[in-house]
């Protein structure tokens, strides 16, 4: 499973919502109303998954699931 | 007041159910719905025992989504907010949703949420917690929550004033719609202090029934054996809205808010005062401000606090206002059936009320056996009486001398 698919699961179990309400192309605000709240858990649980560290900032509830794909990819990378 | 409020719609998250057709079914007949506490080991504390709300999930309409933000008293406050607004066939979609607010009295705030978190936080560091903790605990958490869930941006406010909370948010949301500020109000109260810290500061209290071994009889306020109060948790609310709007509307009317008294005895921070001189001033206060005489009430809502001191008081200060007049009017404390729920007892005593009005029905006070000298009322003991009931007051006495007094009518 790619880091995209990975990184929609996260988003499914922290946020209680079905996999095809998450919309790649769209920012987590306007596909699911994310919060700055949610965002920190979202953001706490996707380091956890994948061993990072993800920065305040670096996601926000304007990025798109790619963006965060993104984001996760190149820290494990430099990791 | 002048013009008079009308409450149009209320919905219920009570032990004794979670619907008001369940509720009044249960009061009616007399039920108690005390039971051990079985959610957490609580067998050590001096008092286990509670009137607890089950199966809240199976009523909701809450997503999974929410639910896992928000403590269980928020959660309380939504499902009866929902019950309310519907009961008051309210379309919130065409309504100016600028000028309808929501007024809920809390006294203790959502603990389950926050032991859980701060327990995480103390054991897994700062990623522990959750984000949510932010504002999921505090007093108006649940008035937040409500307001977002259905958009309300009028006039709000919480109020913590710890038993008399939801009668002040009450008459809060009244004046405000008084003073043609909002529209509409959703006023009401909510608790759960079924939790293993809250319940241990109610423990610490002193005030709580420690008859473990008869949970179903152990909340007996003006008994000779009476020995403190007993828990409770839920939420009621009802909505608000002015006499003409009601009409205009052509909705039924439950019965209209007329008047409040209120005053604190100001001794000490905690305990009352040892005569009963607030509670009375506070009762006739509320008198004046219904312009009702004596004779006037026929039903009065008691505080029922099952202290030695608690009801002694409140039985003086009635006969001392009412004096001859106090054998002409029903008296019964409900609460004996459903528990006490500190900050929002007077939403159910409110909800109880408006439905023995409507159904001309005096509810009991349940476990009474055995008469004390000192308070020398007709508790109307164990079983309901049917009486007309036209004009009735409801009390509500918290810590450190808080006493308010609402008068409602039919």
């Amino acid at each position: 499973m790619g880091v995209k698919e990975d990184v929609i699961g996260v988003i499914c179990e922290v946020l209680d919502v079905a996999e095809n309400e998450v919309k790649d192309e769209q920012t987590l605000y306007d596909s699911l109303g994310v919060d700055s709240t949610e965002m920190v858990e979202l953001s706490v649980s996707l380091s956890k998954k994948f061993g990072v560290k993800l920065q305040y900032k670096e996601i926000t509830n304007k990025s798109t699931v790619s963006e965060i794909a993104d984001v996760v990819e190149k820290k494990k990378l430099n990791f | 007041m002048d013009e008079r409020i009308a409450i149009t719609g209320m919905g219920v998250v009570s032990p004794a159910g979670l619907k008001k057709e369940t509720f009044w079914a249960n009061v009616k007949a007399g039920r108690s719905c005390v039971d051990t506490i079985k959610r957490f080991d609580a067998s050590l504390y001096p008092s286990h025992i509670a009137a607890q709300v089950h199966q809240l999930d199976a009523y909701s309409h809450l997503s999974g989504r929410l639910t896992k933000k928000i403590d269980v008293f928020s959660h309380m406050a939504l499902v009866s907010s929902e019950e309310a607004i519907k009961d008051a066939k309210l379309d919130l979609d065409n309504c100016d949703k600028d000028r309808i607010g929501a007024f809920m009295g809390n006294a203790i705030g959502g603990w389950l949420f926050a032991e859980t978190e701060l327990r995480d936080l103390y054991l897994e560091g700062r990623e522990g917690i959750s984000p949510y903790m932010a504002s999921a605990w505090f007093p108006a958490a649940p008035q937040g929550q409500v307001s977002i869930y259905y958009k309300l941006r009028g006039y709000s406010k919480t109020v913590v004033s710890d038993r008399a909370s939801s009668a002040l948010a009450v008459w809060y949301a009244a004046k405000v719609l008084k003073d043609k500020k909002n529209d509409y109000c959703l006023a009401g109260g909510m608790e759960a202090p079924i939790t293993p810290y809250a319940l241990l500061s109610a423990n610490t209290h002193g005030a709580l029934s420690k008859n473990n071994l008869n949970p179903k009889t152990a909340y007996k306020p003006y008994d000779l054996y009476r020995d403190g109060f007993v828990l409770g948790e839920g939420s009621g609310m009802v909505i608000l809205e002015r006499e003409k709007n009601a009409i205009n509307r052509g909705v039924e009317i439950y019965g209209f808010l007329k008047g409040i008294g209120f005053s604190c005895d100001g001794v000490h921070r905690i305990k009352p005062a040892l005569t009963s001189e607030g509670l009375e001033f506070a009762i006739e206060e509320c008198l004046r401000d219904c312009q009702w005489s004596k004779d006037d009430v026929d039903y009065i809502c008691l505080d029922g606090e099952a202290t030695e001191l608690g009801d002694i008081l409140e039985v003086k200060a009635l006969q001392n206002v009412f004096k001859n007049k106090l054998g002409d009017i029903s008296l019964s404390a409900p609460k004996s059936m459903f528990g006490n729920l500190l900050g929002a007892q007077t939403s159910l005593d409110l909800i109880a009320t408006l439905l023995s009005m409507r159904n001309s029905l005096v509810l009991p006070t349940i476990n009474f056996s055995e008469e004390d000298s000192h308070c020398d009322i007709n508790c109307t003991p164990n079983k309901a009486v049917a009486r007309e009931i036209n004009k009735a007051l409801i009390m509500a006495r918290g810590r450190g001398g808080i006493n308010v007094v609402l008068g409602i009518e039919k």
